[in-house]
């Protein structure tokens, strides 16, 4: 009774792409209020701390001067936290209060097509927001070209990364403001001891091997390498390092969802 | 001739201890309009659910076919040939009226050239075309629930759900509703429905299922719903307190009394016998003599005591 040609619902990278394409037109629906912050931040940020606080340090950091170090873990930090605030307070607000997420999975997608489109999602945005702060940092001549233009893939997968945590993190949460243990608790301390204010070799030995536990960390170390252009082997442990956790902790993120998606 | 296109046989979900649906069976032909009634918490929208994917049915020896697909083995192939209309209106609120349902047509993978002809013949056909371009939250209750319905034609679907489609809406923009499904239905859509409100039941339904604490109770025609479970005729008194009763010596056996606090009512078939009753022992203004409908079948098979989820 039914022919065959109905079973042509969208092949896998349509259905990712369609959750990808909700998300960016909503979000670039408010395109000014959106798209300025990401560049108005790193430029305050850079004034403010680089500029003013990095007059007194007169020694290099990391073997470049204060800003160049402060302006490459930037570069990382903002994926870290456009992607985490996408899939924490953004993800629970489409999940408990808007009730997006019942009508997407009306539609032809699995919550793991849901879920994955989410992560690809946040990554581009990590993407875009690396891409700003690159600007500003060519702007100033802090990093220099061409090399630097391949920072904004190590945002994606920053991006992807924190998305793949602040999801399995919204799993666990019943309440909007259980989010503000995550990012006091786990992200800020991230923000301040992965490398990028000051190099983890400066931290006390016994708290050194937990730098190299959480992603940031990884993050970091790449960013660092394409702005110095200069690579080492420890480099392909960190990307080893990001795939494992994207896929480790998006698998249980996207098991732990399904049970609050469906019944 | 019509063959079913949804075959359900004996399934079951239960939250936790709680069995929201139990043992539920039933199956709907083609074109037809298939009804749920059932007070709050009877289980229909989890019986909707459970046939679009977004529930997982108990794993039990339970069967569920539609249009030759099980939800759980081929969810893509049914929510591709479905349309639903959940109970909550969830659009996009940063949207406005033609972006949300372009969102929709990716979901479906549209061509933009064939969503966008689409999406103004839905307009049109919910009456909304001047709505265009406006907000979401400049639209009214009516309007937005005729876009979520809207949203779910844009497939051109074959079964569409409607999980109380005209909740709380006000009576023009329901008898709209009921129109358009009613046209959708001559298309030969197959239309899934739950209400709380008899009318609509009784105005869309060609065949209805009356739900209570997830199970089925009685399912039919509603008009032979109506004629094997109540008697043709009413007759209510008000205000009982007062003392405006019938004397009990005057009620014949082809009366059935029902008690509730305030109102007394007389269900009989013969009408000259309820106004008989009636002009003996009471006064005009006391009383009522009309039709039975369809709420009183389902208020004497559900109770009219309230549960603990209503």
């Amino acid at each position: 009774m039914i022919n065959s040609n109905v079973l042509k619902y969208p092949p896998l990278h349509r259905r990712l792409y369609s959750v990808w394409y909700r998300h960016m037109r909503v979000y670039t629906k408010n395109i000014l209020s959106n798209a300025f912050p990401p560049f108005l931040e790193p430029l305050i940020f850079l004034v403010g701390i680089g500029l003013g606080l990095g007059k007194y340090i007169t020694e290099p950091m990391g073997g470049v001067s204060y800003i160049e170090f402060l302006g490459a873990g930037l570069l990382v930090t903002t994926a870290m936290y456009t992607s985490a605030f996408e899939c924490s307070f953004g993800t629970f607000i489409r999940l408990e209060f808007e009730k997006v997420y019942d009508g997407m999975l009306a539609a032809p997608m699995t919550v793991n097509n849901l879920i994955i489109g989410e992560m690809l999602w946040a990554g581009s945005k990590g993407f875009f927001f690396s891409f700003a702060v690159l600007c500003i940092l060519l702007v100033f001549g802090i990093v220099a070209l061409p090399y630097s233009l391949l920072t904004p893939l190590v945002g994606f997968l920053t991006g992807v990364m924190f998305a793949a945590l602040s999801l399995l993190i919204t799993s666990y949460v019943k309440t909007i403001n259980h989010f503000n243990f995550y990012f006091t608790g786990l992200l800020s301390p991230m923000f301040f001891f992965s490398g990028v204010v000051f190099p983890v070799a400066n931290l006390p030995a016994f708290v050194r091997p937990i730098a190299e536990i959480v992603p940031l960390t990884h993050s970091v170390r790449l960013v660092r390498a394409i702005c110095s252009n200069n690579y080492r082997p420890i480099l392909l442990y960190d990307l080893l390092y990001i795939a494992v956790f994207i896929i480790v902790v998006g698998f249980f993120a996207i098991k732990r969802l399904k049970k609050r998606l469906v019944n | 001739m019509s063959s079913s296109v949804i075959k359900v046989k004996n399934i079951s979900k239960s939250f936790g201890k709680i069995r929201a649906v139990r043992n539920l069976s039933f199956s709907v032909e083609s074109g037809l309009c298939f009804g749920f009634l059932g007070p709050n918490g009877a289980g229909k929208t989890t019986v909707m659910k459970m046939l679009y994917a977004k529930c997982i049915r108990d794993n039990n020896s339970s069967e569920v076919d539609i249009f030759g697909y099980d939800p759980v083995k081929n969810e893509l192939v049914i929510k591709y040939l479905s349309g639903v209309v959940q109970q909550e209106n969830n659009l996009d609120d940063e949207l406005n009226v033609i972006q949300n349902l372009m969102i929709y047509s990716k979901f479906y993978d549209i061509s933009v050239k064939t969503a966008k002809k689409r999406i103004e013949y839905l307009l049109d056909f919910l009456e909304l075309s001047e709505k265009a371009n406006s907000k979401i939250k400049e639209l009214s209750g009516g309007m937005k629930r005729r876009l979520v319905i809207a949203r779910a034609l844009l497939n051109n679907p074959r079964l569409l759900i409607l999980d109380e489609p005209t909740t709380g809406l006000d009576p023009q923009v329901r008898h709209l509703i009921w129109d358009k499904i009613r046209q959708l239905q001559k298309q030969q859509t197959t239309v899934l429905l739950t209400t709380h409100y008899m009318e609509e039941a009784f105005q869309l339904c060609d065949n209805l299922l009356i739900m209570h604490k997830g199970q089925n109770i009685m399912e039919g025609r509603p008009k032979e719903l109506m004629k094997d479970n109540i008697e043709k005729y009413v007759l209510e008194v008000f205000d009982t307190e007062d003392g405006h009763e019938v004397k009990d010596d005057t009620v014949r056996n082809n009366i059935r009394v029902d008690h509730t606090p305030g109102v007394i009512r007389y269900h009989c078939d013969d009408i000259d016998v309820l106004n008989n009753l009636a002009t003996t022992s009471l006064k005009a203004g006391d009383y009522h003599i009309r039709e039975t409908n369809l709420e009183d079948v389902f208020l004497r098979a559900t109770g009219r005591q309230l549960n603990d989820k209503q």
